[in-house]
């Protein structure tokens, strides 16, 4: 018997027994709904973690070097790091290390007062090298960024973040006018794109970001750096780099191994695969619980079949009279168990996008639909079938014809 | 057609104590011959019948159909020789249920491999006289036509031996009359009838009666037969 032929009866056969074909997909489809679903919005949630990251910093094609050793935690600015890091050392990576395109020098503060006029905040002050908008990937809404002449000249004036200009400026045009930051003067010239969130949830907005130069030497008085963007020409070659780069530092630092490096190099993209990672095993359980509820259902397939098979002794031995073989009997079954497993499987599929849209859409989230899960899910209904109809179609193609025609 | 030569069948009880059905038993059946069975109950007649379909193998001794020694086949090679050479015709008509006449008729061409030939089927039920039911669920059929689609079925494989197990014992004399008189034409267009009956009336159709008792054949006679001239006979069951 041929298998489109056996399907056709497999089907026929399910559609005169409604209610057990019925229970026999709800279970497969409730557990292919949640793998579904559950896949699908692990996915989205990955992806959204993914840009999350992407915007708070930037481009993914970089290092960063920042002061302090392997046990500094928390966000470095000026009045916490280790005044180890100088304009020299990224000057020296800059020249030396080729797989560096290029360096970014940044300093950072926080707890500064901003005031204008009669209004105050206290955003985070950014020095930045006139690169800092390309290698951050960042975007100047209006006005102009920081510029190498800004850098040269030591130029008194910054480049503010949406939050600033709503919190100082609110309903005035910035540009042009002067802002003080700890009481120096600086012309605002700049507003930032906005950014939106972090991938902790606060706004990154709330900046200022004005040259390196003027930082150091009108603001802060200070010579050392709180981070260091190393650019690379190829991202894929971020650890070579690493190890260049700490290798030089080292040199420059007169670090002998194995004391303690005082800095650190770190590569964005892998912390990020890190973060993700451990956002995806906890998809990988809920997953597996998923897959468990799909086993679950195809132990009702199994059951609900073994009490068809009883019921159907006739049907099977009127089969065998008029030439069907064993195996004809036990493909026949095999093949209604993965049919009912398949269509419980489908409809799981269908529920599972359904439910997967009204989280990302209740989320905010775009929805990513992983094509790879609803193919595996309709390939482990179909799996699930033939495993757990084998021991009742077993039993079918060995029940005796003569005993079952005789009943 | 049929060869039986020194047939045996013992069944083991669970004790470990053998029960012979059969015994020793042998005759052959010719081409194109009506036969009756005949036999009380326990006589040993159903497992004859039983090792005639091949549903069932001998213990001991040599069975050829057409020419072919089966007595050794598998079970695999048993499904195929009844798929290709025997049609079956039950007391109970054993029809699937909630299934239409031609559906049923189509079963055994399920089993040759190929396409199943609805053309064919619904040309036998037009044979059997039941063209126009042949969309009709088997629930929706009288006994008769029941066992009409029955013989229809054992037809569609064009199988030259046809093993009939008290056709007509759940039928009223007239349905089983006409089932006879069905069965008489088949065996004029030349096919090996096997009609097991209690039914006098309906074993006078045969050319000849083979008795069983005990295991073993008591008698093998020829009888007058009627097959041929068209039921002159009464059916009386």
């Amino acid at each position: 018997m041929n298998l489109a032929k056996t399907t056709k009866l497999a089907l026929l056969s399910l559609s005169r027994n409604r209610l057990r074909s019925f229970l026999m997909m709800l279970g497969v489809t409730v557990g292919i709904a949640s793998l579904t679903a559950l896949a699908s919005v692990g996915e989205a949630t990955r992806q959204e973690t993914m840009r999350r990251f992407k915007r708070m910093l930037g481009t993914f094609d970089m290092v960063i070097i920042e002061p302090g050793g392997a046990s500094t935690r928390g966000m470095p600015s000026l009045a916490t790091v280790e005044p180890v890091l100088k304009f020299a050392d990224a000057a020296a990576i800059a020249a030396e290390i080729p797989a560096v395109r290029q360096v970014s020098e940044m300093q950072f503060a926080i707890d500064l007062d901003v005031k204008y006029r009669d209004k105050a905040t206290s955003p985070s002050v950014i020095g930045v090298a006139s690169n800092w908008t390309e290698v951050r990937g960042e975007e100047i809404a209006a006005g102009r960024g920081i510029t190498p002449d800004d850098v040269a000249s030591l130029a008194r004036v910054a480049v503010i973040g949406q939050d600033v200009a709503n919190d100082l400026f609110a309903g005035e045009n910035p540009l042009g006018q002067t802002l003080r930051i700890a009481d120096v003067p600086f012309q605002v010239q700049g507003i930032l794109a906005s950014r939106g969130v972090g991938p902790g949830g606060a706004s990154m907005d709330n900046t200022i970001v004005i040259p390196v130069t003027t930082a150091s030497r009108r603001l802060f008085n200070r010579d050392y750096l709180t981070a260091v963007i190393a650019q690379l020409r190829d991202p894929t070659q971020s650890e070579r780099a690493i190890a260049d780069i700490s290798a030089l530092l080292r040199e420059r630092h007169g670090i002998i191994p194995p004391a303690d490096d005082d800095f650190r190099v770190s590569s964005p993209a892998a912390q990020v695969t890190q973060v993700t990672e451990v956002g995806s095993t906890l998809s990988k359980v809920l997953v597996g619980v998923a897959v468990i509820a799909t086993l679950i259902g195809g132990t009702v397939i199994m059951s609900l079949m073994l009490i068809a098979v009883s019921e159907r002794r006739r049907e099977i031995g009127i089969r065998r009279a008029v030439g069907a073989s064993r195996r004809d009997i036990m493909v026949q079954f095999l093949i209604e168990a993965a049919a009912v497993a398949v269509l419980g499987g489908i409809v799981g599929v269908l529920i599972g996008v359904a439910i997967t849209l009204l989280i990302t859409m209740l989320g905010e989230l775009s929805p990513a639909i992983m094509w790879s899960a609803v193919g595996g899910s309709v390939l482990l209904s179909a799996g699930i079938g033939l495993v757990f109809g084998l021991q009742p179609a077993w039993r079918a193609a060995n029940i005796d014809p003569i005993e079952a025609l005789r009943s | 057609m049929i060869e039986l030569q020194g047939i045996s069948r013992i069944y083991m009880r669970e004790d470990g104590t053998p029960v012979p059905a059969l015994r020793d038993v042998s005759f052959s059946i010719d081409r194109g011959e009506f036969v009756t069975v005949r036999g009380a109950s326990g006589s040993g007649k159903s497992s004859l019948l039983n090792i005639l379909g091949c549903l069932d193998t001998p213990t001991a001794g040599t069975y050829r159909l057409d020419g072919e020694d089966v007595s050794g086949y598998t079970d695999e090679q048993r499904s195929n020789i009844r798929c290709r050479k025997i049609g079956f015709v039950f007391q109970s008509f054993n029809l699937l249920p909630r299934t239409t006449a031609v559906e049923n008729v189509e079963i055994p061409a399920l089993y040759v491999g190929g396409r199943v030939d609805r053309d064919r089927a619904l040309d036998i039920l037009g044979r059997v006289g039941l063209a126009e039911r042949a969309g009709h669920f088997v629930s929706e059929l009288s006994g008769g036509e029941q066992q009409r689609v029955a013989i229809a079925r054992a037809l569609m494989n064009d199988a030259p031996l046809l093993l009939a197990d008290e056709p007509t014992g759940n039928l009223d004399s007239a349905a089983g009359e006409s089932i006879m008189r069905l069965l008489a034409e088949l065996h004029r267009e030349g096919r090996t009838i096997v009609l097991v009956t209690h039914d006098d009336g309906v074993a006078a159709y045969a050319q000849r009666e083979l008795l069983i008792r005990d295991g073993v054949i008591a008698s093998d006679r020829p009888l007058p037969g009627v097959s041929g001239r068209v039921a002159a006979v009464p059916a009386t069951g």
